[in-house]
């Protein structure tokens, strides 16, 4: 029982890193990023290259998909998010279609196959990535097996967690943060920089995206697809937890993965999946803000 | 050119066009086209719900999946392959597969859940149910959202997990519904003694007559009464509530008509293409329905209806040469993005904004007066 929770939760962590990027962009800057899970799947692309190619450690791996998944999403905000605030069904619609073409980009090998050319590690193919003997003993610790990378993917999201936490309620940025989602316009009369506030965070929340795709990348294969359920996952993650509120977000991916998990157990994998979906319908039915909703804003 | 006059003879061009194009086309792109204007009335539920009442819909693919398997079930049963299998009544063939040994052949008992099947050997039967499911499902969860005043993004949210949910109940349901297969080899569809060969003109001229019924329909609800409080309530929900109307009544009533007229969608579907499977219910179908409607016009009943069929032509011509395949998907998601960037009203609204400039000169001011006000509703008059 004990093993199924830790299983939950380690599932729980994932979804929490990629709801955590979703909840900033979204809570704070009024953006749906539906692209949100191809930027994991770009996470996870990093780390097989990466390993493949230039021999990086696994764990050296998470910066540099922070950087790759963070780079993408500061254009991302540049280039397009930027045209469509206040249109936020707009930023659900284009944001999808970018989607759309970051998988096909990976699927022809970012266009060298139009020449022929194909890379190994690219391209529709399934991809895996090897994870260093350390993280895969089982520890035991009180009669009680930790498998070590589920804790280690544990462990991440926490410190993660904690980075976050401090970035937004422990820095200037932070404070300019949380005064742009509070009212952008009084914000930006109080002389903060709402345009580059925005594109920061939008370029963190795209990094903690890349870091969900490196751990994830050690649990299951890697393919262009990947990233399409996540984005659904975490937004419905985001929805019951109440929009802008971290701690909500905290809270439901914790409880939506382990229900996931239990029920998994008792029945079957495609039943838990209905029975989050169900709750997740029933919840937003019954409290429409979430459960941990921001007040007065 | 006036603009009423630009419209009337551009609809009599789309009607001309759509009587021959049979005559123009070989039996595979016939049926093809068919297919793409099952596609197009989703375009035409999609601007009611969505450009007309403000409910992005993101779970449209629900109706349109329940439609197509309704009918498909009683296809399914008139088929020859049903009654191979020598029972006394039509017993679909994955059910004899699946039946545990010594089941009864029978289709009260053969799987669990297999008496589901009974009704749908009669045909209409099936093709009400095409109609009344999609619109009780609406009626109910459309009553539930809209009570509890639930609006923007959680109604997309809301009826994505929907789709979503029973598109894992549909899968998962294997003995009823044939899962992952979906339901495959089906009979010609028949009704009153004329059976639609979907490689005949004849279908062809069905879908053609609904699409049409239904732009008219659409037409007609969204310029009435109804359809101009439904506008208000989408502007602004708090005034339209204020000044007295049921606004919850309004919506649902409207979210089930997108619903019966994707569920319509569906059941052409499947006489035209003959399967149904659970890909109907899947996001990216939902999702591509909400981009026809976007890059056609979400406020034109007509620019959705044009634009389902438009793109869905270009990717199926695009998807026939392998080395364009890859690229087309690029292509869409840019010009997917480029239509919510550069044309938010569609091509419908671009098309209004240039008859309006043409018709700017020689229209004295006070006849350009209501024209103006008749654009800024952002619809083309008539169909």
């Amino acid at each position: 029982m004990a093993e199924i929770i830790f299983i939950g939760l380690s599932l729980a962590s994932i979804l929490l890193l990629v709801a955590l990027g979703l909840a900033i962009t979204y809570g704070a800057m009024g953006v749906i990023n539906m692209a949100h899970g191809e930027l994991v799947m770009l996470g996870a692309y990093t780390a097989v290259l990466a390993i493949r190619y230039l021999d990086v450690p696994f764990v050296l791996c998470m910066p540099l998909a922070f950087l790759v998944s963070g780079t993408i999403g500061y254009a991302t905000e540049r280039l397009l998010v930027r045209h469509l605030y206040g249109r936020l069904i707009d930023t659900l619609l284009a944001t999808w279609g970018l989607s759309y073409i970051l998988i096909q980009l990976v699927r022809v090998d970012f266009g060298l196959a139009f020449l022929g050319i194909n890379v190994p590690g690219l391209g529709p193919g399934l991809q895996n990535v090897p994870i260093p003997a350390y993280l895969t003993r089982p520890i035991l610790i009180g009669g009680f097996h930790f498998q070590t990378y589920r804790s280690f993917i544990i462990l991440v999201a926490l410190l993660l967690l904690l980075l976050t936490w401090w970035l937004i309620f422990r820095t200037s940025y932070g404070m300019q943060l949380r005064a742009v989602s509070a009212n952008r316009n009084t914000a930006a009369c109080c002389g903060v920089n709402d345009r580059r506030v925005n594109a920061w965070t939008f370029a963190y929340g795209s990094g903690l995206a890349g870091v969900a795709g490196v751990l994830l990348s050690g649990l299951q294969t890697v393919d262009p697809d990947m990233g399409t359920h996540l984005v659904i996952d975490g937004f419905l993650v985001v929805v019951v937890g109440g929009v802008g509120s971290i701690l909500g977000a905290i809270a439901s991916s914790a409880v939506l993965g382990e229900i996931n998990g239990l029920v998994a157990l008792w029945w079957n994998d495609t039943v838990a999946r209905a029975a989050v979906f169900a709750l997740v319908i029933a919840i937003i039915i019954v409290r429409p803000r979430g459960l941990f909703a921001l007040r007065g804003r | 050119m006036k603009p009423r006059v630009a419209m009337g003879v551009g609809s009599v061009l789309l009607i001309a066009l759509a009587l021959v194009l049979p005559a123009m086309l070989g039996a595979l792109w016939l049926n093809r086209v068919a297919q793409f204007m099952t596609y197009g009335i989703l375009g035409v539920a999609m601007a009611i719900a969505w450009g007309y009442a403000g409910i992005l819909n993101l779970g449209q693919g629900l109706y349109f999946g329940i439609g197509a398997y309704m009918l498909a079930m009683s296809l399914k049963l008139a088929a020859p392959g049903s009654l191979e299998g020598g029972t006394p009544m039509p017993i679909p063939d994955f059910m004899l597969w699946n039946a545990a040994p010594g089941a009864p052949q029978d289709l009260c008992c053969i799987t669990s859940g297999s008496f589901l099947w009974i009704p749908f050997q009669r045909e209409w039967f099936g093709v009400l149910m095409g109609v009344v499911v999609p619109a009780v499902v609406a009626l109910g969860i459309g009553y539930t959202m809209f009570r509890a005043r639930v609006s923007g993004v959680y109604v997309a949210i809301i009826t994505l997990a929907l789709a979503l949910l029973a598109r894992l109940v549909l899968i998962d349901a294997q003995p009823v519904t044939n899962g992952f297969n979906g339901l495959t080899s089906l009979s010609f569809f028949s009704i009153g003694g004329i059976t639609f060969d979907p490689y005949q003109p004849r279908t062809y001229y069905l879908v053609v007559g609904v699409l049409a019924l239904s732009l008219v329909l659409a037409q007609w609800l969204v310029s009435s009464r109804a359809g101009l409080i439904l506008q208000a309530i989408r502007d602004d929900e708090n005034r339209t509530r204020y000044l007295g109307y049921n606004v919850a009544s309004y919506q649902v009533f409207f979210f089930v008509v997108s619903a019966v007229l994707a569920g319509t969608a569906g059941m052409l579907y499947v006489v035209t293409a003959q399967f149904a499977s659970p890909t109907f219910l899947d996001v990216a179908f939902s999702l591509s329905m909400v981009v026809w409607a976007a890059v056609g016009g979400r406020n034109s009943v007509v620019g959705a209806c044009l634009g389902a069929i438009g793109l869905s032509v270009l990717s199926s011509a695009a998807s026939e040469t392998p080395a364009l395949l890859n690229a087309w998907q690029l292509v869409l998601g840019a010009i997917f993005i480029g239509a919510v960037l550069f044309l938010p009203r569609g091509l419908a609204g671009v098309f209004n904004d240039l008859l309006r400039r043409h018709a700017a000169p020689d229209t004295s001011r006070a006849a350009s007066a209501p024209l103006a006000a008749s654009g800024a509703r952002a619809t083309i008059p008539g169909q």
